[in-house]
């Protein structure tokens, strides 16, 4: 899961993979501004076919925040 | 539908795009009452895609009265040369949105009255300020209602309060040039609103047109882009075989093709050749490429009971064994037109890979292998927009084939100039007015090969021109005995002086060059010019990738080198062509 989220997360915001990890947030990440936050989100939904609700998506606050929610959705580490 | 790209796909592309290598440029500027991240992107990578490179302004949010009112604001000072104006219900109707029956009827129509006011007032205001042209969105009726059901006997209910507003700003603006309303309600109900509006992003950002249809959206205002810079196509190619029928024709045979009514699959079939026809009969040409025995596949065209599409509605048919680039590259040259106005349809992949490659300025169509999906593929399309449908683009087909008919003449006879005396020609010239502006316009956007300085003019400037004091704006009218060509010519001359006239504009559409028109044109002028006790005539040929068929023109009528321009003294003649009848002028 990590590595397509990665993936995901380095195409949306246009920035190496390398660049990409758990600790990834708007505080440390200059691309990640509100408007390609939504953009992230919508393209991370579609991926892994999930809608999260309001709640969720206010609690992310950083990459890490995404796979807690994935899990939960029961995408596993191997998807 | 889903054939579009993603939003990041457009955000990201358009951080690597630079200005460069780009034909024409341009100003957009998109404003609006709600969140339109994104759609600037995306634009400007449709754009590129067409080899323009465009400068966007995205107005700030909720804030278009007030960029709009202002002459000092970051929207003038951008001056954009196209504005897209989007609005949504819920910001028209405030809190009217959730209780529209609060209030009386009598109430609710007075509300729309001010609000549809408000509105006019402030378009006309901007038109006025900026000379840009403005597409304003109309409103997307809301499904919901407080009243339910009853909403239908309900007196000026929420439904008909924004038919009504929509219904208004169509007829304030449909004869105004500058202003156009975009169907918004139509695109939300061709996506549908559940999928259009997401309740999430509305309440997270503000965003109003979900971003996974924000690339469809920026495709709908790309309808307008196309034909405002000149970058729509006008020609469509067919292949024959599965394309226009079912079946293969040399294999098949006149009766095992699929083209009936009684067939679904045939059904599909004369449904794409209604739409193709209903495209021709507003200006679109029609041609065929076809690997085929020329009698079998003419066989069809001309006695099968169900085609739809005839003979008389093709320009040309190239039904042969020549490869389709040959075949495209003697269709462009015969029908004169570039190859980047034509569209090919084919149904084989190989043809349209080799198409693609060989000839990228034509747009080929990614035909679906379901015919039942050829019409919602054509209908898709948005490269055919015009801003304008003028008498010339509905009679364009007809003349077409008067055309084909020339040329038949023309084989028969051995000498060319024979061969103009059999056509007696009519030509007439008059000033320009309310009625040939639109097609003078029209004419300096899309001629491309006879046109001197390939300056593109839209109606307003004719407008302004034609009543100037200090120019002169004539266009051509060209009859002969196979048909009437209509309005296929014009000039723009600025009088510089007492002494000295100078040729701003001067073209020919290309359908008519190589009969000595462009000459009585030119000896219109030099006679005008003498009257007038003018001494000197002065013109410029501004070369492009397409004029080479003007790039002697001024030398072989006797004008003279000078300083970048080419001079005519009037007291000198100029040869005239004696196969042409001048009409009096009107």
């Amino acid at each position: 899961m990590s590595e397509k989220l990665y993936q995901i997360v380095s195409n949306v915001f246009n920035v190496e993979l390398s660049k990409i990890n758990d600790e990834t947030s708007s505080e440390n990440l200059e691309e990640w501004d509100s408007f390609n936050f939504y953009v992230l989100l919508d393209e991370i939904e579609n991926k892994f076919n999930i809608k999260f609700n309001l709640d969720e998506t206010l609690e992310i606050k950083k990459i890490a925040d995404f796979k807690i929610i994935l899990e939960k959705y029961g995408v596993d580490n191997y998807q | 539908m889903s054939s579009e790209k993603k939003l990041s796909f457009f955000i990201n592309e358009s951080k690597s795009l630079t200005e460069s290598n780009f034909e024409k440029n341009t100003r957009i500027a998109v404003i609006g009452s709600f969140t339109l991240n994104g759609l600037a992107e995306t634009l400007q990578v449709k754009c590129a895609e067409l080899k323009i490179f465009s400068h966007i302004f995205t107005g700030g949010y909720n804030q278009y009265n007030e960029e709009i009112l202002n002459p000092k604001s970051n929207l003038y000072s951008f001056k954009p040369e196209i504005c897209f104006l989007l609005l949504d219900t819920r910001t028209i109707l405030g809190d009217l949105f959730f209780n529209p029956y609060d209030i009386s009827n009598n109430d609710r129509k007075n509300f729309i009255e001010t609000k549809f006011n408000e509105l006019a007032n402030l378009i006309s205001y901007f038109s006025e300020q900026s000379q840009c042209k403005i597409i304003i969105s109309n409103f997307v009726a809301p499904t919901y209602s407080p009243y339910g059901i009853v909403e239908s006997k309900t007196e000026y209910g929420l439904q008909k309060m924004i038919t009504d507003l929509n219904s208004k700003l169509l007829d304030k603006f449909k004869n105004n040039p500058l202003v156009f309303v975009f169907n918004f309600n139509g695109f939300v109900t061709n996506h549908g609103q559940n999928n259009i509006f997401d309740y999430r992003q509305y309440y997270l950002g503000d965003v109003r047109v979900s971003l996974e249809k924000i690339p469809h959206l920026a495709n709908e205002l790309m309808s307008y882009v196309k034909p405002i810079l000149g970058k729509n196509r006008k020609c469509i190619v067919l292949d024959l075989d599965n394309t226009l029928w079912g079946g293969i024709i040399g294999e098949d045979g006149f009766n095992g093709i699929k083209l009936g009514h009684n067939d679904p699959i045939g059904k599909s079939y004369i449904e794409f050749q209604k739409h193709l026809l209903s495209l021709h009969k507003r200006g679109i040409i029609l041609t065929v490429n076809s690997k085929n025995n020329f009698d079998d596949a003419m066989k069809v065209i001309r006695e099968h009971p169900n085609m739809v599409l005839r003979e008389e509605n093709f320009a040309c048919l190239k039904i042969n064994w020549n490869d389709k680039v040959s075949n495209l590259r003697e269709i462009a040259q015969e029908v004169n037109i570039g190859l980047d106005s034509m569209v090919f349809f084919d149904d084989d992949q190989m043809n349209r890979d080799f198409v693609i490659s060989a000839i990228p300025e034509v747009l080929t169509v990614e035909m679906p292998k379901d015919p039942s999906q050829y019409v919602p593929t054509l209908l898709k399309l948005n490269d055919f927009n015009i801003t304008k449908i003028t008498e010339e683009d509905k009679s364009r087909g007809k003349m077409y084939v008067e055309q084909r008919k020339r040329t038949e003449l023309q084989k028969s006879t051995n000498d060319f100039n024979e061969y103009l005396k059999k056509l007696d020609i009519k030509l007439s010239i008059k000033n320009a007015n309310e009625f040939s502006i639109p097609r003078i316009s029209q004419l300096t956007l899309k001629t491309n090969q006879f046109n001197l300085t390939t300056r593109r003019y839209q109606e307003e400037d004719i407008l302004k021109f034609s009543s100037s004091d200090d120019k002169i704006v004539e266009c051509v009218k060209v009859s002969d005995k196979f048909g009437d060509n209509g309005i296929t010519g014009t000039y723009i001359i600025i009088k510089k002086n007492n002494e000295e006239w100078i040729i701003d504009t001067f073209l020919l559409s290309c359908r008519i060059i190589g009969r000595g028109i462009e000459d009585i044109m030119m000896n219109q002028i030099i006679e005008k010019a003498k009257t007038a006790g003018i001494k000197r005539i002065k013109g410029q040929f501004i070369p492009t990738e397409k004029n080479k068929p003007a790039e002697n023109f001024y030398k072989d009528l006797g004008f003279k080198q000078e300083d970048g321009f080419w001079v005519f003294n009037t007291n000198d003649t100029i040869k005239k062509p004696e196969h042409i009848e001048m009409v009096k002028n009107e």
